[in-house]
């Protein structure tokens, strides 16, 4: 049975999160006002006074207890929600680490942001892409709608008892974060219904007072060892897991988003373009541009950013002829983009084709159609055999 | 028989009629008071609860190793970092289904007073329903005795040794319970264990008050091991350092100031410090800087025991 239709608002990226979480229905919330995410905390304060989020609210003096509160509540039984951006994700990050070493689903919001220095308040993907080895389940979502969709995928995807794992839903800072859109906002039932199958679930192991069980404490030697090998199936299972959900959330609500990837003209292209976030969005009209010049190239929205979506992106660039990826982060020690360093992983599986580095869309400058469209004849050069820059600083060629 | 009856007191009840929730063979050190400390808590406030501890002397038994557990506990550990703050995630979860759970907290000073004094104040004025207790060694042990801001003017540890340019530590211990009562929590209180009837008297307190909001209990456990002082020695240790004046017993209730234990004739502070040898190189005129910041602390807690009285 389809969803009946939602109440249509015209609502930022931070206030699509907090009517997303608040409509999940979270036991514990709590959160760290940071530009530009501090809409979320407040969006959620309101609804909590105005009675329509029954939820304890715990006014933090920190990010870093902002993720221990969630951990903790969520270790404890509950369902959790926080949200933060750039130096709230660094000033959290051991909690990070605990909160998915003690495999606690909490969900958490992040309005990515950069970070080399307080006057780098301002978009780019730098804060996430530090954070991709704490174990996490990271997503990236292109516009407000998919804001909204996501985080409620998120709560299915981090407590199914297959995974049980935090997840990171991110959308750019001061984009989206302050973009208005219009929104669908499902009604509370239909949340209530794709959440359900949870509560079919068997119950995940918790913190239980006054029984002896510890929680937290990992074992040592080949304990740990299994704790580890453990965390990183799970991630893996986190994959198709999200595809699947994705496919649900389709079949309830008539919006879907292809999981892990979406793919856009792929099919028959020649040439791919890679890009994350709001970018894609900038990447679709220029593909379609593209296309009507008889070139052959296709997108790919990377969504899943961890567990990384090696056999999915496998299917889809076989074949091609080369690949141009854009990031709006830099990966150090490699002088390239961190996606692309990922897609550069993916050779054996897909062949050596012309790869191409593009960094762009950093300190809140603009990824434009222009860019795009050079991304996009470049690549397409490197396929028929030109020689090509393999990384591409664009703000500092223009 | 009758007379043995007579004896009994409730410190006697609490520790041989009540269920110990560790087994034997623990790995805490001979004369540690800490040991004292996680043995006593439980026995006073039950073994319904939810202990949660971080790194520190309290946590190789606290998790127990690999699949064997040392106690019956329900506990969560956690960060160094991370204490009050997940307690607080733990509190709330159970308050919000309803529940009524005692969740204690169980730290050294390293954490309390410092790379956890953040969220630790934060719950605080957020009148968290925690029981926050502080075992304070002066210092962190687990880590090799280092100093930490609790430890006390002159002590010689690892990071402030005693030398030719060092008179050791050369800044007074924060006052930890003091600042933490002027967070308006609902209870703090000082406690060591030497005095285990007054301690209980607070634990049952903290019990009552955690219902209201944060309470806080600031513990003087000596480390015989970091302190350089006989294993036979610590509970006189402790003893003299309440009859010194070195760590008054009080209790302040919804900032009500009261001394649970009134010293007439304080002795002076070498009866303290000359057992223990990491105070052994400090000099007549150190002691008594010393013996001054002993009086003006305690003149203080006087004054405020004074106020509304
Ligand atoms: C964030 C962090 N920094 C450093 C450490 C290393 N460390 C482990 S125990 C400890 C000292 C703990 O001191 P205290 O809390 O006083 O407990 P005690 O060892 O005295 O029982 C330190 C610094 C840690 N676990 N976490
Ligand atoms: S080092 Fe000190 S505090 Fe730690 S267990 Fe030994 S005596 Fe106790």
């Amino acid at each position: 049975m389809k969803a009946q239709k939602g109440q249509v608002k015209v609502i930022t990226g931070n206030a699509t999160a907090a009517y997303a979480a608040m409509l999940c229905r979270p036991d514990v919330v709590t959160s760290y006002p940071i530009t530009p995410m501090s809409e979320v905390a407040e969006q959620l304060s309101a609804f909590h006074a105005d009675g329509i989020l029954d939820a304890e609210m715990v006014e933090v003096e920190g990010e870093n207890s902002a993720m221990n509160v969630v951990a903790a509540a969520s270790i404890s039984g509950g369902r959790a929600f926080t949200a933060t951006s750039s130096w709230g994700l660094s000033f959290m990050y051991d909690a990070v680490q605990q909160a998915s070493g003690f495999r606690a689903p909490v969900v958490m919001a992040i309005a990515n942001r950069e970070t080399p220095g307080i006057l780098a308040v301002s978009g780019g993907q730098q804060d996430i892409v530090s954070a991709r080895d704490t174990g996490w389940i990271q997503i990236i979502v292109e516009d407000c709608q998919e804001i909204f969709d996501t985080i409620i995928m998120a709560f299915r995807l981090a407590e199914d008892y297959d995974i049980q794992l935090p997840v990171m839903v991110n959308y750019d800072g001061f984009y989206l974060s302050y973009l208005a859109q219009a929104v669908e906002i499902a009604a509370r039932e239909d949340v209530d219904r794709f959440l359900e199958p949870l509560k079919q679930q068997p119950q995940r192991p918790r913190l239980v007072p006054g029984e002896p069980l510890g929680a937290g404490t990992h074992g040592i030697e080949i304990g740990f060892v299994e704790l580890r090998y453990k965390h990183c199936t799970a991630m893996e299972r986190a994959t198709t897991k999200l595809d699947k959900i994705d496919k649900e959330f389709g079949e309830l609500f008539g919006r879907s988003y292809g999981g892990q990837i979406e793919e856009y003209l792929t099919g028959d292209a020649e040439i791919i373009v890679i890009a994350s976030g709001g970018a894609a969005g900038t990447a679709r009209t220029v593909v379609d541009a593209k296309r009507n010049e008889g070139i052959k190239v296709g997108l790919i929205k990377i969504r899943l950013f961890r567990p990384f979506p090696r056999k999915r992106l496998v299917e889809a660039l076989r074949g091609k002829k080369a690949i141009g990826v854009i990031d709006r982060s830099v990966c150090f020690g490699w002088n390239c983009g961190p996606m692309y360093m990922e897609l550069r992983a993916l050779s054996p599986d897909i062949g050596v084709v012309p790869m191409l580095s593009y960094i762009d869309g950093m300190a809140n400058l603009d990824i434009t159609t222009p860019h795009i469209e050079r991304v996009i004849d470049e690549t397409y050069a490197a396929a028929r055999g030109k020689p090509y820059q393999e990384v591409t600083w664009i703000p500092l060629e223009e | 028989m009758a007379q043995q009856e007579k004896k009994k007191s409730r410190v006697f009840d609490y520790f041989c009629e009540k269920e110990d929730p560790y087994v034997g063979g623990v790995a805490w050190c001979a004369g540690c008071t800490l040991e004292l400390a996680a043995r006593f808590v439980p026995k006073v406030l039950g073994n319904d609860m939810v202990l949660v501890g971080c790194p520190g002397c309290s946590a190789p038994v606290f998790y127990g190793q690999n699949t064997g557990a040392w106690h019956r506990l329900s506990y969560f550990s956690c960060l160094m970092t991370g204490v009050a703050s997940s307690a607080t995630g733990i509190s709330r979860y159970f308050r919000r289904i309803g529940k009524d759970v005692t969740v204690v907290c169980f730290t050294g000073d390293g954490c309390a007073a410092d790379v956890g004094f953040q969220p630790l104040s934060g719950a605080a004025e957020r009148n968290e329903h925690i029981i926050y207790i502080c075992y304070d060694n002066e210092g962190y042990m687990n880590t090799g005795y280092q100093r930490s801001s609790t430890t006390p003017l002159g002590a010689s540890t690892s990071t402030t040794p005693a030398g030719i340019a060092s008179k050791g530590k050369p800044t007074p211990a924060k006052n930890m319970p003091l600042i933490m009562s002027l967070h308006g929590a609902a209870y703090v209180a000082t406690a060591t264990l030497s005095h285990l009837e007054d301690f209980a008297k607070k634990l049952l307190k903290a019990k009552e008050k955690k219902n209201e909001g944060f309470v806080y209990i600031h513990v003087f456990a000596p480390c015989n091991m970091g302190w350089r002082m006989e294993s036979n020695s610590s509970i006189q240790v402790c003893r003299m350092a309440v009859r010194t004046n070195y760590f008054p017993l009080w209790e302040a209730e919804n900032g009500k100031f009261r001394l649970t234990q009134e010293t007439a004739n304080p002795r002076p502070i070498q009866e303290f410090t000359r057992p223990i040898r990491k105070f052994a190189h400090l000099k007549e005129a150190d002691i008594d800087k010393l013996q001054q910041m002993v009086d003006e602390r305690y003149a203080f807690i006087k004054g405020l025991c004074a106020i509304g009285n």
